[in-house]
């Protein structure tokens, strides 16, 4: 009977770690072992050691995917979390028909990201798109570009459109975390005779810092993982202007059926944004003092 | 639970991501035992889609107890990603579309292409071909794809009412075409419009552009990785190349829009030239049905190359060798290229290469002039992308592209392409 109540917890856990199991234990090692073969994903598979990590080390292409993806994070981080914030800002002070004003920021997030990179690959058409048109209406031809033609553009030109599904997302986050800060919090700094942005910058961003926190390491993640925009709006084009690790991964497996190479740089990258995670983690580690505080 | 498992999970799920991904391609491969026929190709579009139907129908209909399921991917899509993984996935197609050149060569290679030497000989598929279409489409002794069509990868095709209107003709030689392109600049109208944001749309004309100049044993010694293209040859080829971002013989967006909105730009009367292969002509007719338009071959180029050449590919099927309903496959390969239904496909504006084509309904004259362009041609230049290493292809594209961008020099993009390839 005692032994059964002890199995009985690990019963429970089976059917979850089979699925972990098959679904992300099986590929990682898979995928370590790939690393150090030469394969185009069917053929006979080659022992090759380190060469293909050795190759990525010395692959131009791959660093500077590296440094895209980070002046691409770099911007998000203003365009989703700073700018969800203040939007949250915001509604949490008007709240009176705010309702509308949150489903409206929020819908894009539901949209399919394929649809959304169709839809604004067209916006920034320079033949036959609105940002183009919208600029010449207004007499401002001297600010029309070939937006996604251009290496100067084109990256800032994607990082706009993620940051017009994903403020909102942030927003709803901040939202709600704002919402849980006590009003008597907020009732004592307004007798005390604080603003709307008083309250904002010095009460509710810092009381909330565990949710910002969230939401950069989500940004963060979510930036190395970013690749339908990047695939469908411009393919690591102009000139691998917004060439990123993952398009440039998936490249290599797929198209030029690299399976070894791609693979070594699935595990770089999963080592870089590991590595960075536990920077961030740690860097942001809840100190006793900010408890008391 | 603890920080560090939490890391530790993370760092997993993160790595699993990718790994997914990778592992897709490690899969089965093999032939499934159900009554499914399967046949796959990218979209050759509305009109021939209902042809592929109507030919499944009647298969189906003489063999009851069997399906056919036709999987139409859109054309990069299978040409990159989504033939490599139907072919290691669990129900692999029976039938598919490919190239002939470097990717049949490989697709022999990886054990994909049943040998059909038998059924193309004394098999329901003898007599359907004239015998000499099989050359190129033998690997190592085998006959290994049915043709379906030769397909020239790019001609220059212009708008006949826009160069009536600007009192311009047709350019046949080099300097003919800048002339042309700084007439219709002036215009305001887009001498030649292309959308090459994936590279191999440019790409394949520009190629024929370089391989007219540096000759085409240099051209496919480079692509074959048997030269490098760090000569003063390839280097005097892509200056050309740079004369056209010079002369604006190229729509500015180029480089950022795919090869379905650079056709637009020539179906809606943008521009002048639209430089693309011979499949343009049932996709105008689709799209832009009162479109006058015609072609010309590339302008002859001063160099060492053959000024008449053609640059093509032909495409075919191949019958999967993991497949166990080879017999049905090469039955239903026969259908496909019977009379009746190659007539159904010359109605819906490709022209089969089985000889029951030249008989029966017309064919465009346009279609009807490429064929014969590429049947008389003194040389034949492969695509890079079906014809060499794609890997080669696309620093070939690549490179072309920064240059018609007016992103790099002639020199720098040669010397760039032996770089990456290492």
């Amino acid at each position: 009977m005692k032994a059964n109540r002890t199995a009985t917890p690990y019963l429970f856990l089976v059917p979850a770690m089979a699925v972990f199991g098959f679904a992300v234990l099986f590929p990682v090692i898979m995928t370590f072992a790939y690393s150090f073969t030469e394969w185009n994903g069917y053929g006979t598979m080659v022992f090759v050691g380190i060469d293909n990590y050795i190759k990525a080390a010395n692959d131009v292409l791959f660093r500077d995917s590296f440094v895209h993806v980070l002046i691409y994070i770099a911007i998000t981080i203003v365009l989703e979390v700073v700018v969800g914030l203040v939007l949250a800002g915001l509604v949490s002070v008007h709240r009176r028909g705010s309702l509308w004003f949150r489903v409206a920021i929020f819908t894009p997030v539901m949209l399919p990201m394929v649809v959304v990179a169709v839809l604004w690959a067209f916006v920034y058409n320079n033949d036959f798109g609105l940002l183009n048109a919208a600029l010449q209406s207004l007499g401002l031809d001297s600010l029309q570009r070939v937006w996604l033609g251009d290496p100067a553009t084109a990256l800032l030109a994607v990082s706009v459109v993620s940051g017009w599904v994903y403020a909102g997302f942030y927003m709803t986050i901040f939202y709600a975390a704002f919402n849980q800060v006590p009003t008597e919090v907020i009732e004592a700094a307004r007798l005390d005779g604080a603003n709307e942005w008083q309250l904002f910058r010095r009460i509710k961003v810092p009381m909330i810092r565990n949710a910002i926190t969230v939401a950069l390491l989500l940004c963060i993640t979510g930036g190395f993982q970013g690749f339908d925009l990047f695939y469908v709006m411009t393919n690591g084009g102009p000139y691998g202007a917004t060439e990123i690790p993952t398009t440039y991964l998936v490249k290599s497996v797929f198209t030029f059926q690299n399976v070894g190479y791609g693979s070594a740089m699935a595990v770089v990258l999963t080592a870089v944004v590991v590595a960075l995670g536990l920077v961030f983690t740690r860097v942001n580690r809840e100190k006793p003092e900010d408890v008391r505080s | 639970m603890p920080v560090t498992r939490k890391k530790t999970l993370a760092a997993v799920a993160a790595l699993s991501a990718s790994a997914l991904i990778l592992t897709g391609c490690s899969a089965g491969g093999g032939g499934s035992d159900d009554n499914v026929l399967r046949i796959a190709m990218g979209s050759p579009g509305e009109a021939q889609i209902r042809v592929w139907d109507d030919v499944a129908a009647q298969f189906e209909a003489a063999n009851p107890d069997l399906t056919v399921e036709m999987n139409y991917q859109d054309d990069d899509l299978y040409q990159t990603i989504g033939l490599p993984n139907l072919l290691n996935g669990r129900n692999a197609p029976d039938i598919y579309f490919e190239w002939a050149g470097a990717r049949l060569e490989q697709r022999a290679a990886d054990g994909f292409a049943a040998d059909l030497s038998d059924a193309v000989t004394s098999g329901p598929i003898a007599g359907l071909f004239d015998d000499e279409v099989f050359g190129s489409l033998t690997v190592d002794g085998e006959i290994v794809m049915v043709p379906h069509a030769a397909d020239v990868a790019n001609v220059l095709w212009y708008n006949e009412d826009i160069f009536a209107d600007a009192g311009l003709t047709p350019p046949t030689t080099w300097d003919e075409l800048l002339a042309t392109c700084d007439a219709l600049d002036a215009e305001g109208i887009i001498p030649i419009a292309s959308g090459n944001k994936d590279l191999w749309a440019a790409g394949n004309w520009l190629a024929h552009l370089t391989s007219r100049v540096v000759g085409e044993e240099a051209y496919s010694a480079a692509l074959s990785g048997e030269a490098d293209f760090d000569t003063p040859e390839w280097v005097e080829a892509f200056g050309y190349v740079e004369e056209l971002a010079d002369h604006n013989c190229v729509n500015e967006s180029a480089n950022a829009v795919d090869d379905n909105e650079g056709a637009q730009l020539f179906f809606q009367g943008k521009a002048a030239m639209h430089a693309i292969g011979s499949w343009l002509v049932s996709w105008a007719i689709d799209e832009a049905p009162d479109l006058n338009f015609d072609y010309v071959n590339l302008p002859t180029m001063p160099g060492e190359g053959n000024q008449e050449s053609v640059i093509g590919v032909v495409t075919g099927y191949v019958v999967n060798a993991k497949s166990n309903k080879q017999d049905l496959a090469a039955e239903f390969l026969a259908l496909l290229n019977n009379e009746e239904n190659v007539q159904a496909f010359i109605g819906a504006e490709l022209t089969p290469m089985a000889l029951s084509a030249s008989s029966g309904e017309e064919i465009d004259s346009r279609s009807a002039g490429l064929i014969n362009m590429l049947e008389s041609a003194p040389a034949i230049v492969l695509p890079p992308d079906t014809g060499y290493d794609l890997e080669t292809a696309n620093a070939l594209y690549a490179a072309l592209a920064e240059v018609l961008g007016g992103q790099t020099s002639p020199a720098d993009a040669v010397a760039g392409i032996d770089q990456k390839l290492g």
